[in-house]
């Protein structure tokens, strides 16, 4: 299909883009500043960071304004503003074993090293619609803040730990599919390379990483549901900070800071492929960037899903998978489809003018004929 | 000071106290910027705790700076747009370096601002651990 492009409407875009400025503002109250959405929007932030590919979280909170709330605008503007810098470094590989834990469950077993500790989560809340926040001050806060401070013991205070994974446990035991030395397992920079498929696995887990979390829930809860093969339990969920090295143009490995990372691994059983053989676990694994469970648990799903390729699920298809879950490039594709196709839609129209002329000359024709036969 | 540990403290600790004993102590020093702070990023790579499969989870934000501090050269690099940090990561970098300085005040806000940021990590630490639970099943007791 061929496209025509369009001239003209300049002043109609910029006033459009001032009325956008107007429906943000047009009430004329207090302005949200950049720290309360970083504070008080910490997961859209999160998210934003996630499905942006950028880790910058004043940014993303810039951006969310911008877009009033609107989270895939907001990643769309923070992957354009990406653009625009120059990528100086490449950190050294970040350890998950140093992580800070803020949250830390298993599914599979009760007892983990370090114990279960839920962390900041909504998963057991009724989500009812607490109406008390309308009226929410910022006393409410500090009187909030202070009984929250007063539940800990300050002159007992235990030392920070760090905790051995669940998954290390099972690989002690022997019970994990040992790596398949076939599968490719070249790094790959899907900024940089154009993806190929099969895609080698880290392009799979880059391109998951910043993937958008409801095309990732939909693709991991179909092969749940049964459109797929993997129904896996959390070996773990881990959320925390962790820190980030680079190495410095002197050679230096130096601190950089830290970021707040969720990481998923899932645990999924597989029967042997030969007779007497035993079976063994996969494990599927899920990281990005903030805190979103959602995301780890269906990006561990379908790291499974896609080490079993089957282009009759559509979990467990790459392209499918991957192309369909990334976020801006779909958002972008969809809302594309508003922008004028006036010369393809009056080409359509035109073709279906013609064949309704030709059918009615045609129908006009077998009458004629009909009437002429009838007549002696 | 263990240079992570240097480096560690500037990150982390807060920014007016940072300015303000950086701000303090440097008209001690002939200091000449080569970079001036600026931003550009960071590729975060990261693996597979599993199988060690390397991938690259995403960007970071990342300031750079570069001075030259008493013909010492200093580098500052961290994470997010912190153009005050960062030269004072170059600064401290470049100091560190120095040989016949007196480094005595600098250790002491170092250590001083180490106590603060562990004692911050120990309460927040030690709030998550509230949150520690232990399901029964529903034959137990």
């Amino acid at each position: 299909m061929g496209y025509v492009a369009v001239k003209g409407g300049t002043d109609a875009i910029h006033n459009s883009h001032e009325l956008v400025e107007f429906y943000r503002l047009k009430d004329a109250v207090t302005p949200i500043d950049i720290k309360q959405i970083r504070s008080q929007l910490r997961l859209a932030v999160d998210k934003v960071m996630g499905e942006g590919g950028l880790y910058a979280p004043d940014y993303a909170a810039i951006a969310l304004k911008q877009a009033e709330g609107e989270v895939f605008e907001a990643a769309f503007i923070i992957r354009a503003f990406r653009t625009t810098l120059q990528r100086r470094f490449y950190s050294e590989t970040i350890n998950t074993r140093e992580l800070f834990i803020k949250r830390k469950i298993s599914a599979s077993f009760r007892e983990i090293p370090g114990g279960q500790i839920l962390g900041p989560t909504r998963d057991y809340t009724q989500r009812i619609l607490d109406t008390g926040k309308v009226d929410e001050t910022a006393e409410d806060i500090q009187k909030f803040l202070e009984i929250f401070e007063s539940k800990i013991d300050r002159e007992k205070l235990q030392t920070v730990k760090t905790y051995t994974k669940v998954i290390d446990l099972l690989r002690e035991e022997g019970l994990l599919k040992p790596i398949d030395k076939n599968e490719d397992r070249r790094l790959v920079d899907i900024t940089r390379e154009a993806i190929k498929f099969p895609a080698p696995r880290s392009a799979r887990l880059q391109m998951m990483a910043r993937a958008e979390t409801g095309g990732l829930m939909a693709m991991g809860y179909s092969s749940m549901r049964g459109f797929g093969s993997v129904h896996p339990t959390v070996g773990e969920l881990r959320y925390g900070h962790l820190p980030v090295r680079i190495k410095d143009p002197s050679g230096k490995i130096r601190y950089a800071g830290k970021i707040e990372i969720t990481e998923a691994e899932m645990v999924s059983s597989v029967s042997a492929a030969k007779k007497n053989a035993i079976p063994k676990f996969t494990i599927g694994y899920g990281l990005c960037f903030g805190q979103n469970d959602t995301k780890v648990i269906c990006m561990g799903i379908l790291d499974s899903t896609m080490r079993s390729p089957d282009t009759g699920s559509p979990a467990n298809d790459q392209e499918f998978v991957l192309y369909h879950t990334e976020g801006i490039e779909a958002m972008g594709f969809t809302n594309h489809l508003k922008l004028p196709h006036y010369v393809d839609f009056q080409s359509a129209l035109s073709n279906i003018r013609s064949a309704m002329e030709r059918n009615a000359e045609v129908k006009e024709g077998q009458k004629a004929e009909e009437v002429t036969f009838m007549q002696p | 000071m263990y240079m992570e540990n240097q480096d560690y403290i500037v990150c982390e600790c807060n920014l007016e106290a940072l300015e303000a004993f950086v701000t303090s102590i440097e008209p001690d020093f002939d200091i000449k910027i080569v970079r001036a702070p600026s931003i550009c990023m960071t590729m975060v790579q990261a693996e597979d705790a599993v199988e060690y499969q390397p991938f690259y989870l995403g960007e970071a934000l990342t300031t750079e700076c570069e001075l030259i501090v008493n013909n010492q050269k200093g580098y500052g690099i961290c994470l997010g747009d912190e153009p005050v940090r960062c030269y004072c990561m170059a600064f401290f970098d470049a100091i560190s370096q120095l040989i016949d300085i007196d480094l005595s005040k600098v250790n002491e806000f170092l250590n001083e601002q180490f106590l603060l940021i562990q004692q911050a990590n120990k309460i927040e630490y030690n709030h998550i651990q509230r949150t520690k639970v232990d399901f029964k099943l529903m034959e137990q007791d």
